[in-house]
């Protein structure tokens, strides 16, 4: 049989009614915990998976898929009504979509979310299915050199997207680095700025940081406003669904979005949040309505929720092909596979055929499925806005706590929100920009352990950053993106100075 | 902005001063800890204390930014804090953050709850504190006992929904 | 629609336990890793058993699982129905960590699983056998680079013994650590390292698959599913085994301790269990009792003395 057949009779098993409601009730289940700020889809898969164990193996495969689609998918959802990020790949997520829930466009923000996810998910699946042994090919070139230049290259693009003030940027971006060392050093196991808590000795959680200082500190910022004018929350604005417009300009970044997070994905180290990074660094950049940017543009929300679930799609390629679990997510899908004794490794796809188009199928069908669950609930989930502040935000709060508690209830996880959610406070009331401090946390350990690497294998030389092709090439394009816009900047002086005096505000 | 021409006497930007001092402070905290690691780095010759004291060395450079622009331009307008709705929100997060373990999840939580409220303006915690523990039972029904995902219990979970 | 709907959601959550609370299991690290599911496989294959009612798992992440365990030594003091998952890389956490709480403030009871370290070379490496590889090292140790899971982890230990066992400065050998195994490996099939040190059980599909060769196992025995040398066949006086164990509180009287030890000994005993570490392919190295209990000292006093030598614990 070809590749294509059994995709087919993959679909065909699964297009059973019975097969389709346990699709429903996974994508159900997986949205609920999944939701919750701080719970990725790794705590949802490993929470829920008991509940597939009575199944036959075709109903607990899917609803396992739906389970983990939902609970990828139920973190935009708190992301962009209430700016409380349920997992680190989201959180880009938060930045245009909540300020677009807030003007009244939440209905558009999560709508473009949904179908972004599912257009992504659904390319992300069929490469997988078709093109996994060559990306995977690919993916093994990357060793630490090549990662340390792909991070470069994401410092470079992505504070660029955030630098309005340099100094100020930098400030956060630079509190975000601090912070990423707290914490057992991973190349030596020496502890760094632990101040003797053994609690510290894990480090800042990325989830942790992102919630206290968006979803907190702009709780705290809101109430230290008492009811002035700039803070009020419209729900609805215009229609609930995607206009024209917002269809025009969704469709290029969803694409966009699925080509950056699906390779990035694939990539062993790569992950997803470098992937969401990454498309809204690009999509600011192409985008034609750059002044929309920072205040809700929905290219903002359906670039990196593409490259999101690409990227999810992508992790799947190291596991089914060589049975490398890349991420904790894929760890406990490889537990989860297991459980139909499906067991990754180089020669899955030849010896056991039917389940991995099974799971590609589910895939695909849980997919369907999340679409179909959410599209209705959007209006739902966009009334929530209508709540009156003092409910609105005592909800938050209670919201935002619960994720941590259900993680890990200690109280120095917990202080750390409070002292976070401090922090958010004052960096928005100086006008400090929130995201550079995440984007610190999130990148400055990889590239520090990836240099690190790459110099202990070279025994100390540094030539080895440049000694191949795509570390060179990598390397060459950071250094472009950093120094062409300062070219330009100083031969176009006069009119950029005089953009910059047009643009006050 | 409206360019200030009238050349007033210009104070320094307090708060820039204090943020400069924080960071230097946070550098100062990082450089030292460069040079309390024992590891200088093996074969990759960058050890644990390496990216500390690079980052400290960043920091201080920030403060001196700031210093800098203190003494020379005009402080920022800031949308001036009411301060005591911060203390409710955070009073809250503080009594659950004592509580959780005491009394339980619901309790801790449905005050943090009320006390968000208050701080936004809703002070009647008679209605707010009940509200907000029945929520937060609920919440511990679905997420604790169908969902799996262990939250603290105190007396009141145990005596609902029992051991 | 709606109601088959909530009526199928309510069925699927009523199968979860919620009533009695017969032992609660706490996994000192966060979902997915190795404790998690031991403490996952033990919570289902006691229910499915009858050995105990209902079953619960608890997550207290951290640090090498000294937060959880400092946690469960301070609060389930006496508490027949608490138990914890650990293993040997607490050993190491505890040292290296300078863990005030140790596995002596709790009550081991037996160790459940285990599996041997494999070292490994890409399928295209020139080096052939174990011996030419440790010869390199003896040459010039910063030249062979090894790819292996976290710094002061069982594999780091285990480069380290073997380093000690060839005659070489432990402090010397030039250990490159990777977050998870799935990092490390795809270095090594990458050519990015000289060698790579991992548990067997991620070796063997690559092996199988001819994109690596296995070198050498740690453990005593030869390691079922491969034919490569234990160390100590190859002339270095290296044992180890990455095993996990099971807990109870501190502070149980003999009565209660062996209550739980016979609780878990069915466990161990069961049909269900063994079913199931076969669909999980680890590998039952059930030892409970004083012989457990000599074992475990045994193997704190050589991680302690080689920790000591790579350097990481002073």
């Amino acid at each position: 049989m070809t590749t294509f057949d059994f995709l087919l009779q993959g679909l065909a098993v699964a297009s059973d009614p019975m097969i389709l409601l346990y699709a429903l009730i996974g994508v159900t289940l997986g949205t609920a915990v999944g939701v919750l700020p701080g719970i990725g889809p790794a705590l949802t898969v490993a929470l829920l998976l008991p509940v597939t164990y009575g199944l036959d193996p075709a109903g607990s495969l899917i609803m396992f898929a739906g389970i983990y689609y939902g609970g990828m998918y139920g973190g935009s959802t708190t992301s962009i009504l209430l700016n409380t990020p349920g997992e680190s790949a989201s959180i880009v997520t938060a930045l245009e979509g909540n300020k677009m829930a807030r003007a009244g466009r939440g209905g558009p923000a999560l709508a473009t979310a949904a179908i972004g996810s599912f257009v992504a998910g659904l390319l992300a699946t069929l490469a997988l299915a078709f093109l996994a042994p060559y990306v995977v090919k690919l993916a093994l070139v990357f060793g630490p050199r090549e990662y340390f230049a792909l991070m470069m290259l994401a410092f470079v693009t992505v504070s660029a997207a955030f630098g309005d003030s340099a100094m100020k940027g930098l400030t956060s971006l630079f509190i975000g680095l601090a912070l990423a060392l707290v914490g057992i050093d991973q190349l030596t196991g020496q502890a760094r700025l632990s101040f003797g808590l053994p609690e510290l000795l894990d480090g800042v959680e990325v989830t942790t940081l992102a919630v206290a200082l968006f979803a907190i500190g702009e709780a705290l910022f809101a109430a230290s406003q008492g009811n002035r004018a700039g803070d009020s929350i419209t729900a609805i604005k215009g229609s609930v669904w995607m206009t024209k417009a917002d269809w025009a300009r969704s469709w290029k970044p969803w694409l966009r979005g699925t080509a950056i997070g699906f390779p990035i994905g694939a990539m062993p180290a790569g992950g997803a949040e470098i992937g969401t990074l990454l498309s809204y660094a690009a999509e600011k950049r192409l985008t034609r309505h750059p002044e929309e940017f920072g205040h809700g543009a929905i290219e903002g929300v359906a670039g990196p929720e593409a490259a999101n679930n690409a990227s999810a799609a992508g992790t799947l390629v190291p596991l089914l092909t060589l049975g490398l679990p890349t991420s904790a997510t894929a760890a406990i899908l490889l537990a989860g596979f297991q459980q139909f004794g499906l067991q990754p490794g180089p020669l899955l796809f030849a010896t056991s055929p039917q389940l991995v188009w099974g799971l590609i199928a589910s895939l695909l069908i849980a997919n369907v499925m999340l679409l179909v669950l959410n599209l209705p609930l959007i209006r739902l989930w966009v009334s929530l806005l209508m709540i009156p502040r003092p409910w609105l935000y005592a909800g938050i709060l209670l919201f935002a706590t619960l994720g941590t508690i259900g993680m890990n209830p200690s109280p120095v996880e917990l202080s750390m929100l409070l002292v976070f959610g401090l922090l958010g406070f004052l960096m928005r009331l100086y006008g400090y920009p929130i995201a550079p401090a995440v984007v610190g946390l999130i990148l400055g350990p990889m590239a520090e352990q990836q240099l690190r690497r790459a110099l202990a294998i070279s025994q100390g030389d540094w030539s080895t950053l440049v000694s191949t092709p795509v570390a060179a090439a990598i390397l060459s394009a950071a250094t472009l993106a950093l120094v062409v816009p300062w070219i330009m900047r100083i031969r176009g002086k006069g009119a950029v100075l005089a953009q910059l005096a047009s643009d006050e505000d | 902005m409206i360019p200030v021409l009238t050349a007033t006497k210009r104070r320094p930007d307090g708060a820039a001063l204090i943020i400069a001092a924080g960071l230097a402070a946070l550098g100062a905290v990082l450089v030292r800890e460069y040079a309390v690691i024992p590891d200088k780095g093996g074969y990759a010759g960058i050890g644990s204390g390496t990216l500390p004291c690079f980052i400290g060395f960043g920091l201080f450079a920030l403060a001196a930014g700031h210093v800098w622009t203190a003494f020379r331009t005009e402080a920022e307008p800031i949308a001036r804090p009411h301060l005591g709705p911060v203390l409710w929100v955070a009073g809250g997060l503080a009594l659950q953050i004592l509580l959780l373990r005491l009394a339980g999840f619901s309790l801790a939580s449905g005050l943090l709850f009320a006390l968000t409220a208050a701080g936004f303006g809703k002070r009647k915690l008679w209605v707010t504190v009940p509200f907000g523990v029945g929520l937060a039972l609920v919440i511990y029904g679905v997420f604790d006992r169908l969902l799996n995902l262990k939250l603290p219990a105190g007396l009141l979970e145990t005596l609902i929904f029992g051991g | 629609m709606k109601h088959t709907l909530l009526g199928a959601v309510l069925a699927a959550a009523v199968a979860l336990p919620a009533f009695a609370n017969d032992y609660m299991i706490m996994a000192p690290a966060a979902p997915g890793g190795g404790w998690d599911s031991t403490a996952r496989a033990m919570q289902e294959v006691m229910q499915a058993e009858g050995i105990a009612g209902s079953v619960q798992v608890q997550n207290v992440p951290g640090a090498g699982g000294t937060v959880g365990l400092a946690q469960f030594a301070s609060t389930a003091s006496g508490d027949q129905s608490q138990l914890i998952v650990g293993g040997y890389v607490m050993v190491g956490a505890i040292l290296t960590n300078a863990s005030p709480v140790s596995l002596a403030d709790v009550t081991p009871i037996a160790r459940l699983t285990g599996e041997a370290v494999g070292i490994a070379v890409p399928a295209e490496s020139p080096i052939k056998d174990i011996k030419q590889l440790v010869e390199m090292m003896k040459a010039d140790p910063g030249a062979v680079s090894w790819a292996g899971g976290s710094a002061g982890g069982v594999d780091h230990i285990t480069v380290g013994l073997l380093a000690k066992a060839a005659g070489i400065d432990p402090t010397k050998i030039n250990y490159v650590a990777f977050s998870g195994g799935g990092e490390a490996l795809a270095a090594i099939l990458g050519n990015q390292v000289t060698a790579g040190i991992s548990g067997v059980g991620e070796f063997l599909p690559q092996v199988e698959a001819g994109t690596m060769r296995m070198l050498a196992v740690s453990t005593a025995e030869k390691w079922p599913g491969t034919d490569a040398p234990t160390l100590v066949e190859s002339g270095y006086d290296v044992n180890v085994q990455n095993w996990r164990m099971v807990a109870a509180a501190p502070g149980l009287g003999d009565e209660q301790k062996a209550a739980v030890a016979a609780d878990i000994d069915k466990m161990a005993n069961s049909a269900g269990w063994k079913a199931l570490l076969e669909t999980k392919g680890w590998a039952n190295t059930y030892l409970a009792g004083a012989e457990f209990d000599a074992q475990l000292a045994k193997e704190v006093e050589t991680t302690t003395a080689i920790l000591k030598d790579i350097g990481l614990v002073k």
